[in-house]
């Protein structure tokens, strides 16, 4: 794996991957996302900020490797650098896990500043793992950030959830309460998509998300069995072997980056003269 | 009696129904502001007519006082004899409010309370007859350049609401007078929020959860199935919301 370094000063970029709703991907987006990043060779760290229900290090395969915690960095029990942990695949890779013994209240604003800012100085990318919901540990996580990834699966209460969420993020963001700052770059990332089930009727399309939601697509990620294994493995799917699911991370990681890549829906067969016709009837 | 009950303070009754309870209580009362300086024929004659006029209205209804702080602390008298003219009409006065020149024990030598208002200015006094009263607010138009999130409530409140944009589901749009969409109304939209019957609802496409108009609502079940996703102007006619498509 060619994982050359950036020589330059880092970027530090603050990523936050946000939903409000549970269960739609957003730990398995950032281990995806983060690994991606550090693929290309960006210095990348991902933080946990789901304060009490740890899962991010098992999505990585670092579980076993977890002495110090963010949490502990935030009290100052320990030093940023010992709770860091190199990812053993990708060194240009790290987590920073967060804490299963204690709560989102043991999260400060003014302690996630100053880590942030030492990683910064650090890293070119700082991708925030939010928890789901609007309380504190999203707000947390979103607080800082430069730019959005809101992962949404095609259903309505996810789309509504996410449609709070960017709400959130243009008013309640470092961004948004400074005078003149550029607000955050949001964009979404469609998750769990399913042709088939759209083409049912049981799915949203993706017009219709992002008709309501109004931003942006980062990446359409399909449903798939690979980003499941992927998971129970302790490998962010990226670096688990070619499947159409780490395509689609990968092209949304080169889209977050700003390539310009096609927007294609992984999986999907080509519909036949027929569909083309009569799917269009509406 | 067994050992379990002998904490019980009444040892001969074994269960025990509490003589009291106490309750919070919200009491609407009539406020009637007069003026202490004339306490003369006038005031009775005025209050009189006005009994007349509405004999339900103030029959046994409790009364409070508003005394505009003009008393001093030795008019006790003048308050007495307002008293006991107003319970002969059958006011039932039991309190005073802005009553600030007055001592405790001369209120209560007349079986009256001090009610606090909230804020110790004298009520504002209606000034002149009738209408000219009533000065237009100043208007106060509000636009919104983007879109409207789940969550989020925007409130126009002396004026008109437009919105550059759609307005999410779970979105709340609140307007004293009409309310504008241009893109989709997903969430709630409430325009004459203060009453006024002729203010309209617009929008590019209507999918509300919840449109209002002076209080009148519909819920989008009973959103006409012609007006949905269409263009729509909504407004109030003979006390229906009317939905009629534009484009």
């Amino acid at each position: 794996m060619t994982t050359e370094a950036k020589e330059n000063p880092p970027l530090g970029r603050v990523i936050v991957i946000t939903s409000g709703k549970g269960g739609v991907g957003k730990t398995t987006s950032a281990a995806a996302i983060s690994a991606g990043l550090a693929k290309q060779g960006f210095r990348t760290v991902v933080i946990d900020f789901d304060v009490g229900l740890r899962n991010l290090d098992m999505i990585m395969g670092c579980e076993r490797r977890v002495v110090f915690d963010f949490i502990n960095v935030i009290q100052g029990d320990a030093k940023l650098k010992q709770a860091l942990i190199k990812d053993k695949r990708l060194d240009t890779l790290s987590i920073l896990p967060t804490s299963q013994t204690r709560d989102k209240d043991a999260l400060t604003k003014e302690g996630v500043e100053k880590i942030l800012a030492e990683l910064k100085a650090e890293f070119d990318y700082i991708v925030c793992d939010s928890p789901a919901g609007i309380e504190r540990g999203a707000q947390m996580a979103m607080y800082f950030a430069d730019e959005a990834v809101v992962v949404t699966n095609p259903e309505v209460s996810s789309v509504r959830d996410s449609d709070r969420v960017l709400g959130l993020l243009s008013s309640q963001t470092k961004r948004a309460e400074t005078v003149g700052a550029e607000p955050i770059k949001a964009q979404v990332l469609l998750t769990r998509h399913d042709q088939a089930r759209i083409d049912s009727g049981e799915m949203m399309t993706v017009e219709d998300v992002l008709e309501i939601l109004a931003v942006p697509l980062l990446g359409i990620i399909p449903e798939s069995k690979a980003i499941l294994r992927a998971s129970n493995v302790g490998t962010p799917v990226v670096l688990d072997g070619p499947s159409a699911a780490a395509q689609a991370y990968e092209d949304a990681v080169a889209r977050l980056t700003g390539s310009e890549v096609e927007m294609r829906i992984a999986g999907e067969r080509r519909p036949g003269l027929f569909q083309r016709l009569f799917g269009r009837a509406s | 009696m067994s050992d379990r009950y002998a904490r019980t303070p009444d040892e001969t009754m074994p269960a025990r129904v509490a003589a009291l309870q106490v309750r919070g209580r919200f009491l609407t009362v009539l406020a009637l502001r007069v003026d202490p300086q004339a306490l003369d024929g006038r005031l009775y004659a005025q209050l009189d007519d006005q009994l007349s006029k509405t004999p339900q209205f103030f029959s046994g209804a409790p009364v409070v006082l508003d005394l505009g702080n003009a008393l001093q602390p030795g008019d006790a008298d003048p308050l007495r004899e307002l008293v006991e003219n107003l319970r002969r009409r059958e006011l039932r006065v039991f309190g005073v409010q802005n009553a600030a020149g007055l001592d405790a024990d001369a209120l209560q030598s007349l079986g009256l309370i001090a009610v606090s208002t909230g804020r110790d200015a004298p009520m504002p006094r209606a000034a002149g007859p009738s209408r000219a009263a009533e000065k237009p607010r100043p208007v106060q138009n509000k636009v919104i350049r983007s879109t409207v999130r789940s969550g989020q409530m925007i409130v126009a409140e002396q004026g008109d609401l437009t919105v550059i944009g759609s307005v999410a589901s779970g979105a709340e749009l609140v307007a004293a007078g009409n309310i504008h969409v241009y893109g989709t109304l997903r969430g709630r939209a409430m325009a004459g929020a203060h009453g006024d019957e002729d203010a309209h609802i617009f929008c590019q496409s209507l999918n509300a959860e919840l449109v209002a108009i002076a209080g009148l609502y519909q819920t989008s079940e009973a959103i006409e199935d012609a007006a949905r996703n269409r263009c729509t102007h909504i407004y109030l006619e003979d006390e229906k919301l009317r939905m009629e498509v534009i484009a």
